[in-house]
């Protein structure tokens, strides 16, 4: 009730701000942007790990305002309304403070915020060229991993663009699942360290390479107990939609990279982004004083494989008002089952086009073949999805 | 031991040249624009200067890529056009660069157009209008008094940053103003047969040139501001065209040709590529060969 409260209150400071800044007519640079995300689709079956549902549905609805409080520090503020099912919830996924002001290349960012290892993972979801995320992401993120912690970044002051940081999050949503409930976590789960490197290749190519690790303090799965097969059962059916990661590990290690062309650097007419990464996750295993019956009973001869998950993906627009993507990716997980583990596995080739009415506004055909092995169940599937993003309010910077 | 304290002597004393040299205004400049990197280059001649875009980029749309943050770490200035055209790569680029500063215009951050009074301010501005600027057009680097306004006010901006070196930056403004002011004079003459011609053209890329030399844009290919030509507007500027009056359709160096080609095919009218800044043709050297290119192009179109 308290949280609902809360939020309530969030969109009326947000509605408070709208009235304020249309009444001023003056939108510069320092006032508050103000930005809004309609997202809206039709699919016609539903993929594992995704927040999408079957059917009609309202995908990241996001209310964003963002503004320099003073000479030294920046804010933002990003409400998501999601719906699922017959429930409405109002989230925070963005509550950060920035500094602008710190010398050599220092900045600090604290409060809620994405984090910034790997590639997708700090970019927002409405910007992605694909209606999911890669299944690697739902795999090990929760499609994006937002956390409450603080981030201390580094920009080299060198013509070859080097960036490194560091942040420590609460990491709740990477908690390992816990169906007792009787498992003491730390509080301070996830510390990641990250590095980026960039550059130019002539007038018409970009580049960006990156390394991201991952720590998870409460990544490592709690062993089953044998007498307690009822509470498993119910518990695998839920339907989640949290954003919590599905399969977490105590490291996960993440390199990326994204090549950008257009004929002489001219975004305008026509460009072609490629991306990819590259997940792997360790030491998910419970430890072996906890586990009576795993080693035992298999002799210890069976140790898992590393989670591992990657994507490939390229996007091209070829004219202002038209794109074409096709992305590939495959994600190999491991589940617990009572005292021993599954592999799984699913690939996900996709093909999306998109048209672009103006820079604020996209309407997207996506289709994805998914083979998995034991996801959900999943052996063969066809999905088509039909979705819309629109802007209104401030232009957007993305990000590269 | 002599040898020794003899060395840290010497070196000492060459560390102390090169951070006497390197206080001695080296200023690194990050222009927004290639026009604008043209503008300091007259006025700071011994500064780093990078420029961000070229004349073959549409500077609404340009990525906050890597290489502009890691130049943009190390500028003492930034230089731009303002009046929002770089609302959505720049803001990107200074929280990225934490250069503090080149974050506000107090310090390091130049924005031309807050010097000068923009054409077509908007009252009121709603998306459905297309991608207007509130603050007005913000292609004003095509008006030589407009620029002449900037170039004072770019020369203040470089003493505040470097107040030592104030003698080389008024000598440079002061021959800047002098051989502006008597190009503009004789621009003016030469393109006197194209006061009120009339052109369709790209955009409103060239609002202050025409504004300048008396020529009138009676259509946009673009229907909205940010909006590719339509097949349906094209037909629309076919009609007009056909009263006769219009000398050329006009596209910028970084504007796609295809509309103006397929409207230039049907009404027999010329299209003209003209550079939008520095860089944008063979011609364009510098801001005084980049306007005399452009006058020499329309020129060419009226005989």
């Amino acid at each position: 009730m308290q949280t609902f409260n809360f939020r309530v209150s969030a969109v009326a400071m947000a509605c408070a701000f709208v009235s304020t800044v249309t009444l001023a007519q003056d939108a510069t640079l320092t006032n508050p942007a103000i930005s809004g995300v309609l997202d809206g689709y039709y699919q016609n079956t539903e993929r594992p790990m995704a927040e999408r549902e079957e059917g009609f549905g309202l995908g990241h609805t996001e209310l964003a305002l963002s503004a320099n409080i003073d000479d030294m520090f920046y804010g933002k503020l990003t409400a998501v309304v999601e719906t699922h099912g017959s429930d409405t919830e109002v989230g925070l996924e963005e509550a950060f403070i920035q500094t602008l002001a710190m010398p050599a290349g220092f900045s600090i960012r604290a409060g809620r915020f994405l984090s910034d290892v790997g590639y997708l993972n700090n970019q927002h979801v409405h910007t992605d060229a694909f209606s999911d995320r890669p299944a690697a992401y739902r795999a090990f993120l929760g499609s994006h991993y937002f956390d409450d912690g603080v981030r201390l970044d580094y920009v080299a002051p060198t013509d070859l663009y080097w960036a490194m940081g560091v942040e420590a999050f609460k990491g709740d949503s990477m908690r390992a699942e816990d169906e007792h409930g009787e498992r003491d976590f730390k509080d301070l789960g996830v510390y990641t360290a990250y590095s980026k490197l960039g550059g130019d290749i002539g007038n018409s190519s970009s580049w960006m390479l990156g390394l991201s690790y991952l720590r998870n303090e409460n990544g490592r799965l709690t062993a089953h107990e044998e007498h307690e097969d009822e509470v498993v059962a119910e518990d695998g059916h839920e339907h989640d939609h949290s954003h919590a990661a599905m399969y977490t590990g105590e490291n996960t290690y993440i390199a990326d990279f994204v090549y950008k062309w257009a004929p002489n650097g001219n975004y305008k007419y026509q460009h072609l982004t490629l991306s990819g990464e590259y997940f792997m996750v360790t030491d998910f295993a419970p430890l072996e004083e906890h586990d009576h019956g795993l080693d035992e009973a298999h002799g210890g001869e069976h140790t898992p494989d590393d989670q591992t998950g990657w994507y490939v993906s390229s996007v091209y627009q070829f004219t202002p008002n038209w794109s074409a993507g096709l992305r590939y990716g495959q994600v190999d997980t491991q589940e617990l089952h009572d005292d021993h583990f599954h592999g799984q596995k699913l690939k996900e080739t996709e093909v999306s086009l998109a048209w672009h009415h103006s820079h604020f506004s996209t309407v997207r055909l996506q289709y994805t073949n998914q083979q998995g092995t034991n996801f959900d169940g999943i052996e063969d599937d066809n999905v088509i999805t039909l979705q819309y993003v629109m802007t209104l309010g401030a232009h957007g910077a993305h990000q590269f | 031991m002599r040898i020794n304290s003899k060395f840290i002597k010497a070196s000492c004393a060459a560390i102390a040249l090169t951070m006497a040299s390197g206080a001695q205004a080296k200023l690194n400049i990050f222009a927004c624009e290639p026009e604008y990197a043209a503008l300091a280059k007259e006025l700071a001649p011994d500064a780093k200067i990078y420029s961000a875009t070229t004349a073959m980029q549409d500077p609404h749309q340009v990525q906050a890529r890597p290489s502009l943050i890691a130049k943009m770490r190390q500028a003492d200035l930034a230089v731009c056009a303002g009046a929002d055209l770089e609302v959505g790569w720049l803001p990107m680029l200074q929280m990225k660069s934490a250069n503090a500063n080149v974050r506000s215009t107090e310090k390091g951050l130049f924005f031309a157009a807050e010097h000068v009074q923009t054409l077509d301010k908007l009252d009121s501005v709603d998306r459905s209008m297309g991608d207007v600027h509130a603050q007005g057009n913000p292609h004003l680097h095509f008006d030589p008094e407009r620029l002449l306004l900037v170039a004072k006010a770019l020369s203040s901006k470089l003493v505040q940053l470097d107040p030592d070196s104030k003698a080389e930056y008024d000598a440079a403004l002061a021959d800047f103003s002098t051989r502006w002011q008597a190009a503009t004079t004789q621009w003016l003459a030469l393109a006197a047969p194209l006061n009120g011609k009339k052109v369709i053209a790209y955009h409103t890329s060239f609002r202050y040139l025409f504004n300048w030399l008396g020529i009138e844009q009676v259509g946009d290919l673009e229907p909205k501001p940010g909006l590719p030509p339509s097949t349906s507007h094209l037909a629309d500027l076919q009609s007009r065209a056909k009263q006769g009056d219009v000398m050329a359709i006009i596209v910028a160096s970084y504007q796609d040709e295809r509309g103006a080609n397929w409207l230039g095919e049907r009404t027999q009218l010329p299209v003209q590529v003209l550079p939008m800044s520095v860089g944008g043709n063979d011609d364009s050297q510098d801001l005084f060969s980049l306007y005399q290119s452009v006058i020499t192009l329309l020129l060419n179109l009226n005989k």
